[in-house]
C-alpha cells in the first residue's frame, strides 16, 4: 500500500507538472496574445500589422497563427464553448451574427468613444459597418477589409478572336457575344459562369435589379420576377456551347480552367489577384481586370453592381486580457495599422480613402494589372448576402442549384424550391 | 489464521494492481468512446444551438429523418457502396493472398506493394485517383480513349469510389488472409494430391474451409468500414459536383448536417440509425456464419 502510495504521488506530480507549464505565464514578463487567422497568403500582412503595434508596445507580443478555412469555424466554436478563443481573431459576415447573437465576441461600439464617437462612421463604409453589426446592431469588430469581384480576361484570346476588352460599356449582350466570338475563333471556352453565389449569379441578380433577401432578412428573393429573370439568364449560360457545363466545373475550377489557358473569363475576387500574379508568373501580361459587365435592361437601378465583402477583426467577450486587446484592436482600427495593412498587399484597407495602398502593392510587377476597376467599384457594391440562417439555408440552396444544373429539377421548380428554403430556415 | 489472513491481503492488493493495470484502457474507452456515445445520443433528442446549447425536442429529430427522401437516398447510396466492395473486394484479397502465399520470385517484394496503399493517407490516394479520373485531363480517360464522367456522373460516381475503396483496401484484407492461410498445415494438401485432388478442388476443400474464420473477421472489418465509408466520398465528390446526391453516404450526410448546416442534433441521430444498423448487420453475419465458418482444425 505504501508503495501505492508513493506511486500516486509521483503521478500527481507529473501532472501538476504539465498543468502548471500549460497554463504558466511567459518568463520575459510579456503579455502574449495569440491571433488566429485562414488565410496564408496574408500572413506576412498581419505579421507587418502586429509589428507595427509591438514596435510602440514594447511589452506585447502578438502570435499570428493559420488554421485553413476548413477547419477554423469549428476550432473557434469549440474554442468559444471552452472559453479559450485566440486573443484576437478574423471573424467573417457569414458567421458574425452567430457570434454576436450569443454574446461570445466583444461589443466594441464604444472602442473609439474617447478620440471621437463617429470614428466608425467617419472613416468605414456602409457596406463595411453593416458587416460587422450583430442583430441588435451594434458594433462587434473592427472592419478589416473590403472587397469586391471583378471580370478576369485573357487578353490574348480577345486579340486571336479580334474581338475589343470588356470596359465599362459593357453589357451582358457583349458578354456572350465575345464569349460566342472567341469560341468560335479560338476554340476557348468564354465566359465560364460556374455555379457560385458570391463569384457568380449574385451579381447577376443585384445587377437585374433583383435580390436574394430582401431588405429585413427574413425572406429570401426569388418569387421576385427580376431575381428569377436573371437566374435564368445565367443557369443558362452553362447550355452555350462556349461555357463549361457543371460537371466540367465540378473537376476543375474556373481559376484552373483560366491560368491554363483553356477558358478566356470568369469572376474573381480581388483578394486573389495578388497570389494569382505570383503563381502563376508565365501568365503575367497574358490577363488583365475589368469591372463587371452590367445588365442592358434591367427591372430597376442602373444595371450595374458587384458584391462587396468584408472581414473584421474580433475578440473574445470574456478575454482575460480584454483591456490589452481592445487596445490592439484600436490600433488595427487606426488610419496606421490599416495603412500597414494596405501597403503589405493583404487585402484593400477597409478605412476609406487607403485603398491607392493595396492598387500600389502591384507596382512590383512588370506588367501593371489594373485592379484600380476593383476598387472603382466600390461605388455600386452590394453587401455579401447575409443572415442568421443563412448556414442553414446555404447548402440546401446549392443542392438545389445542382439540381436544376443536372436537369432533375425544373428551372420554375428549383427556384420555388430556393425561395421556400430559405423563408422557412429557423436561425440557428 | 494468521496465514490466512495474510493471504486474502495480498489477494486484495494483486486485485488491486489489476484493476490499477487495466485503468489507462479502461480510463480510456470511457472517456473517448462510452461517453462520447451517450452524449451523442442525448443529443440526438435535442435541437442543437451554436456554442454547445441545446434543448430537448423528443423524437423530432428522428421524424424528420425517417420521412427525409435524402436520408432513405443515403442509405441506399451506402447499402450500393457496400455491395460494390466487400464482395468483389474479398474476392479479390483471397485471390491476391493465395497467391502471395505461393512460391514466386520476389514474394517479399510483392507483399510490400500489395500493402502499401493502407500506408498512404486516405485523403492523398483520393487526390491522386481525382485526378487519374478526371474527364478531361484523367489518365484512365485518356488511356480508354473516350469521355467517361467518372466523378460526375451520378449513375458512374458510386462505381468510381468503389474501385478506389477496393483498391486501398487489398492490401491490408491480402495481408490478414495471408496470416489465416500460413495457418493451415501442408499436410493436408500432401494428402489432397497423393488422393489426386486438383489445385481448384484443394482450394475448395482445405484452404477455404480452414481459412474461413479470418475470412470471416475480414468480413465483417469490411462491411463496417463500408458502411461507415466518408472520407474517400468527401476527397473525390466536391461540394459543387451535381452528382453529390447520388454518392452522399450516410457519414456524410452526417457530416453535412452536423457540420455545414450546424444541425448537430439531427447529425445525432442519424449516427444513432448507422450504429443501430451496422449492429443488424453484423448480427446477421453472426448468425449466418455458423452455416459456413470452419472452427474445426
Amino acid at each position: 500500500m505504501k508503495n501505492m502510495k508513493k506511486l500516486l504521488a509521483a503521478l500527481l506530480v507529473v501532472v501538476l507538472a504539465f498543468g502548471l507549464a500549460a497554463c504558466g505565464k511567459a518568463s520575459d514578463g510579456k503579455t502574449h496574445l495569440t491571433f488566429q487567422i485562414w488565410d496564408v497568403n496574408q500572413r506576412d500582412g498581419m505579421q507587418a500589422v502586429c509589428d507595427a503595434y509591438t514596435a510602440k508596445n514594447p511589452d506585447v507580443v502578438i502570435e499570428v497563427q493559420v488554421t485553413s478555412w476548413s477547419e477554423y469555424w469549428t476550432k473557434l466554436e469549440a474554442a468559444a464553448i471552452s472559453n479559450q478563443m485566440p486573443d484576437v481573431f478574423w471573424m467573417h459576415t457569414n458567421e458574425i451574427l452567430k457570434y454576436a447573437d450569443y454574446g461570445m465576441i466583444a461589443d466594441l461600439t464604444d472602442l473609439y468613444n474617447d478620440e471621437d464617437p463617429d470614428y466608425y462612421k467617419n472613416h468605414f463604409s456602409e457596406i463595411s459597418l453593416a458587416n460587422i453589426q450583430g442583430s441588435d446592431g451594434r458594433y462587434y469588430g473592427i472592419p478589416k477589409d473590403k472587397d469586391t469581384v471583378c471580370l478576369v480576361y485573357n487578353k490574348e484570346m480577345f486579340d486571336a478572336a479580334g474581338v475589343s476588352y470588356p470596359d465599362e460599356t459593357w453589357t451582358w449582350d457583349d458578354l456572350t457575344a465575345a464569349s460566342q466570338q472567341i469560341y468560335d475563333t479560338t476554340g476557348k471556352y468564354g465566359y465560364m459562369a460556374y455555379g457560385d453565389d458570391q463569384l457568380g449569379y449574385w451579381n447577376f441578380v443585384y445587377q437585374n435589379g433583383g435580390y436574394i433577401l430582401t431588405e429585413d432578412k427574413t425572406k429570401g428573393g426569388f418569387d421576385n420576377p427580376a431575381t428569377r429573370e436573371a437566374m435564368e439568364f445565367y443557369i443558362n449560360l452553362q447550355q452555350e456551347n462556349w461555357c463549361p457545363d457543371q460537371n466540367y466545373f465540378a473537376e476543375t475550377s474556373p481559376g484552373t480552367a483560366f491560368f491554363s489557358e483553356q477558358g478566356s473569363m470568369f469572376l474573381e475576387g480581388n483578394w486573389n489577384l495578388l497570389s494569382e500574379m505570383q503563381n502563376y508568373p508565365e501568365m503575367q501580361g497574358k490577363w488583365d481586370v475589368a469591372v463587371l459587365p452590367m445588365c442592358p435592361n434591367p427591372a430597376e437601378g442602373d444595371g450595374k453592381a458587384t458584391i462587396s465583402n468584408g472581414l473584421c477583426y474580433a475578440t473574445g467577450a470574456k478575454g482575460k486580457n480584454l483591456e490589452i486587446v481592445k487596445d490592439v484592436l484600436k490600433f488595427f482600427g487606426s488610419e496606421e495599422g490599416q495603412r500597414v495593412q494596405g501597403e503589405s498587399g493583404a487585402a484593400i484597407p477597409a478605412y476609406i480613402g487607403l485603398e491607392d495602398t493595396w492598387v500600389k502593392v502591384f507596382d512590383q510587377f512588370d506588367y501593371k494589372l489594373d485592379v484600380q476597376k476593383c476598387v472603382d467599384m466600390f461605388d455600386y457594391g452590394v453587401q455579401s448576402v447575409n443572415n442568421a440562417s443563412r448556414s442553414v439555408w446555404k447548402p440546401k440552396v446549392q443542392d438545389e442549384l445542382l439540381r436544376i444544373y443536372s436537369g432533375k429539377s425544373t428551372l420554375e421548380d428549383g427556384l420555388n424550391n430556393i425561395q421556400t428554403f430559405i423563408d422557412t430556415a429557423e436561425a440557428e | 489464521m494468521a496465514n490466512n489472513s495474510k493471504a486474502g491481503k495480498f489477494a486484495k492488493t494483486e486485485g488491486m494492481w489489476g484493476y490499477i493495470m487495466v485503468a489507462p484502457t479502461i480510463i480510456g474507452l470511457i472517456v473517448l468512446n462510452l461517453y462520447p456515445f451517450i452524449d451523442t445520443l442525448k443529443l440526438s433528442f435535442t435541437k442543437t444551438k451554436p456554442f454547445g446549447f441545446y434543448e430537448f425536442n423528443g423524437l423530432t429529430n428522428y421524424i424528420t429523418m425517417f420521412t427525409n427522401a435524402d436520408f432513405w437516398r443515403a442509405n441506399l447510396n451506402t447499402i450500393y457502396f457496400c455491395l460494390l466492395t466487400v464482395p468483389l473486394g474479398i474476392f479479390l484479397a483471397l485471390v491476391v493472398a493465395v497467391m502471395l502465399n505461393t512460391k514466386i520470385k520476389g514474394r517479399t517484394a510483392f507483399r510490400a506493394i500489395f500493402f502499401l496503399p493502407m500506408v498512404v493517407a486516405p485523403a492523398a490516394v483520393a487526390m491522386v485517383w481525382k485526378w487519374m479520373f478526371n474527364t478531361e485531363y484523367g489518365i484512365i480517360n485518356t488511356l480508354l480513349g473516350n469521355n467517361v464522367n467518372w466523378i460526375t456522373n451520378p449513375n458512374v460516381v458510386m462505381v468510381t469510389c468503389a474501385i478506389v475503396a477496393i483498391w486501398s483496401a487489398i492490401g491490408y484484407d491480402a495481408v490478414l488472409l495471408l496470416s489465416g492461410l500460413q495457418n493451415i498445415s501442408k499436410s493436408y494438401y500432401e494428402a489432397a494430391s497423393l488422393d489426386g485432388a486438383t489445385k481448384i478442388q484443394q482450394f475448395f476443400h482445405i484452404t477455404l474451409p480452414m481459412v474461413s474464420p479470418t475470412l470471416f473477421v475480414v468480413m465483417i472489418m469490411r462491411l463496417m468500414s463500408s458502411l461507415k465509408v466518408y472520407d474517400l466520398i468527401y476527397m473525390m465528390v466536391e461540394e459543387s459536383n451535381p452528382a453529390l446526391t447520388s454518392a452522399q453516404s450516410l457519414m456524410f450526410l452526417f457530416y453535412r448536417e452536423s457540420f455545414v448546416a450546424g444541425n448537430k442534433g439531427y447529425g445525432s441521430a442519424v449516427v444513432i440509425w448507422t450504429v443501430l444498423l451496422i449492429g443488424i448487420v453484423t448480427a446477421f453475419q453472426f448468425w449466418g456464419q455458423k452455416k459456413w465458418v470452419n472452427y474445426e482444425v
